[in-house]
C-alpha cells in the first residue's frame, strides 16, 4: 500500500515538473529564430504572443527575449 | 507514511533552484576562445565573482554585455571577476558577438554547450547573473538583463564585498 502511495505521489509530482511542461529559458535557441515569431512585425508578434499565451494558457515557448521569465 | 512525506520533501527541495545564501559548487568548463583550456570557478577563489549565463540568441543578454565590459574595466585592479557562461549551440556565434563588444577580452568567457550551469542553478530566465562572495556564497541573483538601477545595486554590493 505504501509503495503504491509513493508511486502515485511520484507520478503526480513528475507531471507537475517544470522541466516536462515548459521549455526552460536556456533552451529557447530555436524559438529565438526570426522564422519562429508570430509575425515579421516585432510589435505585432509580441501582441499575438501575449494573446496566444492567455488563450492557450501556455507559457515558455513563445519567445526568447528575457527567456519568458516575466521580468520585463 | 512519515518516511514518504520526508522523501517527497527531500525530492522537492533538491529540485528547487539555487537561492541567496546557498554556496555554489565548483565548475570546470572550457574556455570559450580555446576549448582545449579549462576555467574553473575555484581558480577564481578568493575573488568576488559575477557568473552570467547568456547566449547570443538572447537579446536581453546582448543588451547588458557592454555594461559588464565597463564594470570589469572599472574593477580591473581589484578582486572582482566576471565569468560569462555561454549556452549557445555553436560557440562561434558567441565569439562573433563578443569580438564586437569585448575586443580586449576583459571578460572571462566559458563555453557551456551542455547547459550544465543553468540546469544546476535552475535558471529562471535568460540572462541570469549570480553574484558570489569570496567563499562562493550567492549574495544576489539577477534574473533578466540589468538596467541602470540594477547595475547601481550590483556595484554597491561589489564594493561592500570588497570592503570598500
Amino acid at each position: 500500500m505504501k509503495k503504491m502511495l509513493l508511486l502515485v505521489f511520484v507520478i503526480i509530482f513528475t507531471g507537475c515538473s517544470d522541466k516536462l511542461v515548459r521549455v526552460m529559458p536556456y533552451e529557447k535557441e530555436n524559438f529565438a529564430e526570426d522564422k519562429m515569431s508570430y509575425s515579421p512585425l516585432a510589435d505585432r508578434s509580441e501582441q499575438e504572443g501575449h494573446v496566444f499565451l492567455i488563450r492557450e494558457a501556455s507559457a515558455g515557448g513563445e519567445s526568447a527575449f528575457q527567456g519568458g521569465c516575466g521580468c520585463r | 507514511m512519515k518516511k514518504i512525506i520526508l522523501l517527497i520533501t527531500l525530492v522537492l527541495t533538491l529540485s528547487a533552484e539555487v537561492k541567496v545564501g546557498d554556496t555554489v559548487s565548483n565548475f570546470k568548463l572550457p574556455y570559450l576562445y580555446d576549448t582545449s583550456k579549462t576555467v574553473s570557478l575555484k581558480s577564481n577563489a578568493g575573488k568576488v565573482t559575477l557568473v552570467n549565463l547568456w547566449a547570443s540568441w538572447c537579446s536581453g543578454c546582448k543588451e547588458e554585455m557592454p555594461l559588464f565590459v565597463d564594470l570589469q574595466k572599472k574593477y580591473k585592479n581589484s578582486d572582482f571577476r566576471i565569468i560569462l557562461s555561454s549556452v549557445d549551440k555553436k560557440k562561434k556565434k558567441s565569439i562573433k558577438f563578443l569580438n564586437k563588444v569585448d575586443k580586449n577580452k576583459v571578460l572571462l568567457s566559458v563555453y557551456d554547450k551542455e547547459k550544465t550551469l543553468p540546469k544546476e542553478y535552475k535558471a529562471l530566465g535568460m540572462p541570469s547573473s549570480y553574484l558570489l562572495d569570496k567563499n562562493l556564497k550567492i549574495i544576489k541573483i539577477f534574473v533578466g538583463s540589468l538596467d541602470d538601477n540594477a547595475m547601481k545595486e550590483l556595484e554597491e554590493q561589489i564594493d561592500k564585498l570588497l570592503g570598500k
